[in-house]
């Protein structure tokens, strides 16, 4: 409930100070830095370089830059991270992928004088210890997990689906503190149904993601939910579901999947039946709100006293329609070029 | 007296078998087969079992067979992962443009090119087949990261029935095909590699390059040809891969070159060169995935399998080079 409000009370700020923003004089001149872990080779960035390209249009004065890299590890995202601090840019965006590899770097950069504001990972401490920065703007990766979880047991519930009897999250990165969240989320919310959950890494490689899932589901034969923490992989857990012959299209019987993001994938997926709901975190405003809020912080000192949540908004076949629309101008034509099932 | 013959005489025996550089990894495969049989008989022992790992080690065979080609001529090969995802990133997004006969042809061309370039900077170059690789490693991964942007295009219902496809992709006698292509590439291989001179320049070329040139053999060329024939391998496994499961992603092939590498070790190729066996790759890739099956089905969590394939290649290789040595290779 309370993070509910906070994220009305964020949307309304946020669409309040979009509308006044262009009453504030224009004369400073600022660069912002995000630096993203989020790489050319996902499609999520697509949504937050199209916000960075909307926020310039609006704010001529001001610069962005969207730096990220495909061969992601924490220990390059760092490297990228200190290179944009040693630019002295303005204001810098970043995803706390890491609160040990990134505290050093941007508790630095805030002593320089650089405002931060974290987006798409927080740092998951209490606020008096965590990294200093302004505000996390993102969706929350637990929440996530839980209230997807939630969703699939209400659907169980109303007969929609089978009960779970067992759940594997399936993660292709076992170092990701987000995807980690997400899968505790949705153990949390399996909690007390007596289905046995494990959280599987399945690795980034589709053939060899393939062959762990089909490992995991021969050995544990109870399992009927598979969460992926990643949309792309969700054509993969069906594929090998329905190899097995465990009727993964969302009915009342057999494996159910469950994946994340409001991806062309996740969403192409709803529409065939064969993935029950996904999520948006409201990536979008990921990549506008940081900005935002660092021009605040220039212009009137503002610094906002709670984190704004952008997401999770459940997506499944009831809004289905809605989110494909809203996808597809993002995408365009690529939209059907990402439908991969 | 009886028993002191017949050691004299089973000594000499054991020790002609161990010259056959597969030999460790059959030694190694069925020490592994009566473990999994003691702790796991009743999941290990089935039919669903053996199709997942079986499918999963023959398309990483083909992968291993290329690599233990190029190792066994003092080479490297660390890009193969990126070229099996390129060619197959090929197959896939080519496919509405020359239909999937062309796309195919398409593929194996692009993995033809990787390996012919590389092979190029490597033999003509005079470069370092490790930095060379690595940097195919990086630069066709980013190919397929500027060319797709981010995604793998989906393969349309009309391509994935296509008789083709089916071929590459398809089951026969409810078996994988990538096991019979696995088998008929290991078949082709080998008769090449034991029937024509190409396989005595290769092992000549690896053993001792300076040597084999004094006695005419061309060892640019047969390097050159083990990088190629390593490229349009890992070309084949991306075909055969996304024709059974064209739900792809631009990750397609990350780090299964580190997997090839291992396979290629464990079935007792030396990085030293000049000792090799495609027998012993096929059994190595059957090794690396039969430990992951049996380690997730065992309740381990999943990414010790990592973990376990660096102790079961360190003990490949100091068991390989001891076996080499016992047998009296000079290694």
């Amino acid at each position: 409930m309370m993070k509910t409000s906070k994220f009305a009370v964020a949307a309304v700020i946020a669409s309040s100070l979009m509308i006044g923003g262009a009453a504030v004089a224009q004369d400073n001149e600022y660069r912002f830095v995000m630096v993203s872990h989020i790489g050319s080779n996902d499609p999520n960035m697509k949504w937050l370089t199209l916000s960075l390209d909307e926020f310039e249009s609006r704010y001529p004065n001001v610069t962005t830059e969207y730096i990220s890299t495909n061969n992601y590890s924490v220990q390059e995202h760092v490297r990228l991270l200190e290179q944009a601090i040693s630019t002295k840019p303005d204001g810098i965006a970043v995803p706390i992928v890491s609160t040990d590899a990134f505290e050093g770097p941007l508790r630095s950069a805030v002593e320089q004088g650089i405002p931060v504001v974290a987006f798409n990972i927080p740092d998951s401490r209490p606020v008096g210890e965590r990294i200093p920065y302004l505000t996390y703007v993102g969706g929350d990766e637990y929440l996530t997990g839980k209230k997807l979880g939630e969703f699939a047991l209400a659907e169980a519930e109303a007969g929609n689906i089978p009960a779970p009897t067992g759940v594997v999250c399936a993660s292709h990165d076992a170092a990701h503190q987000g995807l980690k969240a997400r899968c505790q989320g949705m153990m949390d919310a399996m909690e007390g149904t007596g289905a046995a959950f494990e959280e599987l890494f399945i690795s980034a490689e589709p053939a060899t993601a393939r062959s762990t899932l089909q490992s995991y589901l021969q050995a544990n034969p109870e399992t009927n939910y598979i969460f992926t923490v990643a949309s792309w992989s969700s054509p993969w857990a069906w594929g090998v579901a329905n190899d097995m012959g465990l009727s993964p299209d969302v009915d009342n019987e057999g494996v159910t999947v469950i994946t994340v993001d409001a991806s062309p994938v996740a969403l192409a997926g709803i529409k065939r039946g064969s993935v029950l709901a996904t999520n948006s975190q409201g990536f979008w405003l990921q990549g506008y709100a940081p900005m935002e809020w660092l021009y605040w912080y220039h212009e009137l000192g503002y610094e906002p006293q709670s984190d704004i949540l952008t997401g999770p908004i459940i997506v499944d076949a009831s809004n289905i329609d809605h989110w494909e629309a809203l996808v597809r101008n993002i995408f365009g034509d690529a939209y059907d070029e990402q439908d991969t099932w | 007296m009886a028993a002191f013959e017949t050691r004299t005489v089973a000594m000499p025996t054991i020790r002609k078998l161990a010259r056959g550089s597969g030999v460790g990894a059959i030694a190694g495969v069925v020490a592994m087969l009566v473990a999994f049989t003691l702790i796991d008989f009743s999941g290990w022992w089935t039919i669903q079992t053996l199709s997942n790992v079986m499918h999963f080690a023959s398309i990483l065979a083909l992968l291993a067979m290329g690599q233990a080609l190029v190792i066994i001529s003092k080479e490297i090969d660390l890009s193969v992962g990126s070229v099996y995802g390129l060619s197959g990133v090929t197959f896939i997004s080519m496919q509405a443009d020359l239909g999937v006969g062309g796309a195919m042809i398409a593929a194996l061309i692009v993995a033809t090119l990787c390996g012919l370039v590389q092979a190029l900077a490597v033999v003509k170059g005079g470069l370092p087949s490790m930095i060379v690789t690595l940097g195919g490693l990086f630069a066709f991964r980013g190919i397929i990261y500027v060319w797709t942007g981010g995604s793998v295009r989906g393969f349309p219902e009309e391509a994935r029935m296509h008789w083709l496809t089916r071929m590459f992709g398809g089951e026969l006698f409810g078996i994988e095909a990538a096991f019979f292509w696995m088998l008929l590439v290991l078949a082709v291989l080998s008769l090449v590699l034991w029937a024509t001179p190409f396989g005595n320049r290769l092992l000549a070329t690896g053993g001792d390059a300076e040597s084999a040139a004094t006695r005419g053999v061309r060892t640019d060329r047969v390097k050159m040809g083990a990088f190629v024939m390593c490229s349009i391998l890992a070309g084949c496994a991306g075909i055969v891969t996304l024709a059974d499961q064209p739900q792809t992603h631009v990750t397609l092939g990350e780090l299964l070159e580190l997997e090839s590498i291992a396979a290629a070790v464990i079935g007792g190729c030396l990085l030293s060169g000049g000792r090799g066996s495609l027998v012993g790759a096929v059994i190595g890739a059957f090794i690396v995935v039969s430990f992951r099956y049996e380690l997730i089905a065992l309740g381990a969590p999943s990414s010790w399998f990592i973990t376990f394939v660096g102790i079961v290649l360190i003990i490949a290789v100091v068991f390989n080079q001891w076996l080499a040595r016992w047998a009296g290779h000079n290694v």
